[in-house]
């Protein structure tokens, strides 16, 4: 066999593989290896799948130039309407093309963009309003809180200002410390250290009524130096965000870290394929951003 | 001739030419058209750079597997500059100087302290990818920090009647003259493949090896420089990563263009046929729907296969 045997073996495998059918959506990501990525895609893909289309989903392994490519590709092929998971920043002179060729193009927790006619996310607004309504309920009204915040990162640093706004708003409730974490190791040590220092300064039981975090590691962090500090039983409440599985299981042990959010990442996957149908069908969207609701995770839900 | 010899010089070149007839038939209303084509030079035009200027040094018969951190250190270092307040000039010019002293440091490591290439460039990927990360302190550079006039470059393009040839694919076209002027018209271009030849012998015959290999590197890092900095460009941002997966595919594209040298050498036109190869695969499959993982699969086969289809000559004559 030479190389054109073998290349036309190849190439009519992967045609057979080319079905046809009516509307064909390009969905491109360089983060597909990524968990989370997955989710947005199932999701996507069962909702896709019911409406009879053609879905090419298309990973870069992270790069973001190949990233523009794919987009141009898909113009080029004319495809109905293309998906992205990137900033589309990024990505704009991929989007400026599919603009000009008329594809609608829709982020799938991606960023706003002019290019982009909706980005399907979570709101991080809401989900920081209900962790932190949860901490003033829990303590009713009353309490020293330690936040644990990222403002550097503008969705992390939503889920601060809403927090405060919360607390501040709560007369005897108290922000005794507003910590910004070193995150180069992930968050967990750093916060863990932050927490211990607060704990030593703060000694006597109940001068700490709980920890809020803006995600799951500072929480997680600080439920470790609750815990080595032997001030596990003062009732600290310990609030995260995202419900990672680490701290899913944190939550299900029952300890001083309560609840924190889940997002629906296949929930997104499927409104991202919802506002596609729209848009095919010739709607406008006029909402910027499509957020998909988020859910509380506590010890009476965390097993679902 | 024998149908083995033809085999071993054409194999790479007839399984490009059935690659393009292929995605022809398959697409024929979007595959075969200018605008297509021109598309795919401007997406392939980074890696075409990295890859001619990776030429250079493999020519000599040497590697330099610290490309993709190269590009990846210019891109930082200028967008770190652009936030600092610098021109667009200037900056520019910053990055591409940090690129011509990281290949003068692979140069001297190879060359002058006779590291093997592999070694050496393995050490400085690292300690270049690492500087990648201090200079940018680990995040991703964009928005506003990065003046219009540097993300527009590679948005515009050179109109010519209803064609737009982009300005990205202009850079590469104009690195391919430089390389291919230096590779095959000059002196110092022969004396390259006379060292790939018989590194000993050339030394023996006079050849300044050590200069010449030291200059050869600085070629590479001002073309990982410049492919980092169209990379910046093209997506408006930079980050300490972004150029890395050029080294593998930029090797790869030579290895593939070796195939198709009547002496197996690398020679620059042939490393373009390789950049071409892989980008019209790339964008042929995604035009046809196939799977991203399958595209991995195929580019590694197809170098195998074009590799092996070189070996036949070699067995023929045994």
């Amino acid at each position: 066999m030479n190389v054109k045997s073998i290349l036309i073996g190849a190439a009519s495998m992967v045609l057979a593989t080319a079905a046809t059918a009516q509307e064909r959506v390009a969905v491109i990501t360089p983060y597909l290896a990524q968990p989370g990525t997955q989710f947005y895609i199932d999701g996507f893909e069962a909702a896709a799948e019911g409406r009879g289309w053609e879905v090419n989903v298309i990973d870069t392994a992270g790069d973001i130039a190949a990233v523009i490519s794919r987009i141009e590709d898909a113009v080029t092929q004319n495809v109905d309407a293309i998906v992205i998971n990137v900033d589309p920043a990024q990505v704009e002179a991929g989007l400026a093309m599919a603009a000009d060729a008329g594809i609608p193009v829709v982020g799938m927790d991606a960023g706003m963009s002019p290019y982009v006619a909706t980005n399907v996310t979570s709101n991080g607004y809401a989900m920081a309003a209900e962790t932190a309504a949860y901490v003033v309920n829990r303590l009713n009204g009353q309490g020293n809180v330690v936040m644990f915040v990222f403002d550097p990162f503008p969705p992390v640093q939503i889920r601060g200002v809403i927090a405060d706004a919360i607390f501040a708003n709560t007369p005897d409730i108290e922000v005794i410390a507003r910590v910004t974490p070193d995150v180069q190791d992930g968050g967990i040590a750093d916060s863990r250290a932050q927490m211990e220092a607060l704990l030593a300064a703060n000694p006597e039981p109940g001068s700490i009524s709980a920890v809020w975090a803006a995600w799951d590691q500072p929480a997680l962090g600080a439920l470790q130096a609750v815990e080595d500090a032997g001030r596990a039983g003062e009732g600290i409440v310990i609030v995260g965000m995202d419900a990672n599985p680490q701290a899913r299981d944190a939550i299900a042990a029952g300890g001083n870290f309560e609840a924190s959010m889940a997002q629906d990442f296949e929930g997104i996957g499927a409104a991202a394929a919802e506002a596609v149908a729209r848009l095919v069908s010739g709607e406008t969207i006029t909402a910027p951003v499509t957020y998909v609701p988020t859910r509380l995770i506590t010890s009476a839900n965390v097993a679902d | 001739m024998t149908l083995a010899s033809h085999l071993r010089r054409y194999g790479t070149l007839l399984g490009f030419a059935a690659m393009v007839v292929f995605f022809a038939l398959n697409l024929p209303d979007t595959f075969l058209t200018a605008r297509n084509l021109l598309n795919v030079t401007q997406q392939v035009s980074m890696l075409a750079v990295v890859a001619f200027t990776m030429t250079v040094v493999m020519a000599m018969g040497d590697f330099d597997l610290s490309v993709g951190a190269m590009a990846s250190l210019a891109g930082v270092v200028a967008a770190t500059l652009f936030v600092a307040g610098w021109p667009v000039g200037l900056a520019i010019a910053a990055a591409l100087g940090a690129g011509v002293l990281a290949g003068l440091l692979n140069g001297v490591l190879v060359s002058v302290l006779g590291i093997l290439p592999f070694v050496a460039t393995l050490g400085t990927m690292t300690v270049f990818g690492g500087l990648a990360f201090v200079v940018s302190d680990g995040r991703t550079i964009f928005g506003r920090d990065i003046p219009a006039s540097f993300s527009g470059f590679a948005r515009s393009a050179l109109e010519a009647g209803d064609l737009r040839i982009p300005a990205l694919t202009l850079v590469a076209v104009a690195v391919l003259a430089v390389i291919w002027v230096v590779l095959e018209q000059t002196p110092y271009g022969r004396r390259l493949y006379a060292i790939g030849g018989n590194i000993e012998a050339a030394r023996l015959a006079g050849t300044r090896v050590v200069k010449l290999r030291l200059l050869a590197f600085c070629f590479t890092g001002l073309g990982a420089a410049i492919a980092g900095l169209m990379y910046a460009s093209r997506v408006a941002s930079a980050n300490p990563t972004q150029g890395d997966g050029l080294m593998l595919d930029a090797i790869a594209c030579v290895f593939l263009g070796m195939t198709m040298s009547e002496e197996g050498e690398p020679r620059v036109l042939g490393t373009l046929l390789g950049v071409l190869l892989l980008g019209l695969l790339d964008n042929g499959l995604t035009q046809m729907n196939v799977d991203s993982y399958i595209r991995e699969v195929l580019v590694g086969t197809i170098i195998i296969l074009a590799v092996a289809s070189g070996r036949l000559g070699v067995f023929s004559r045994r």
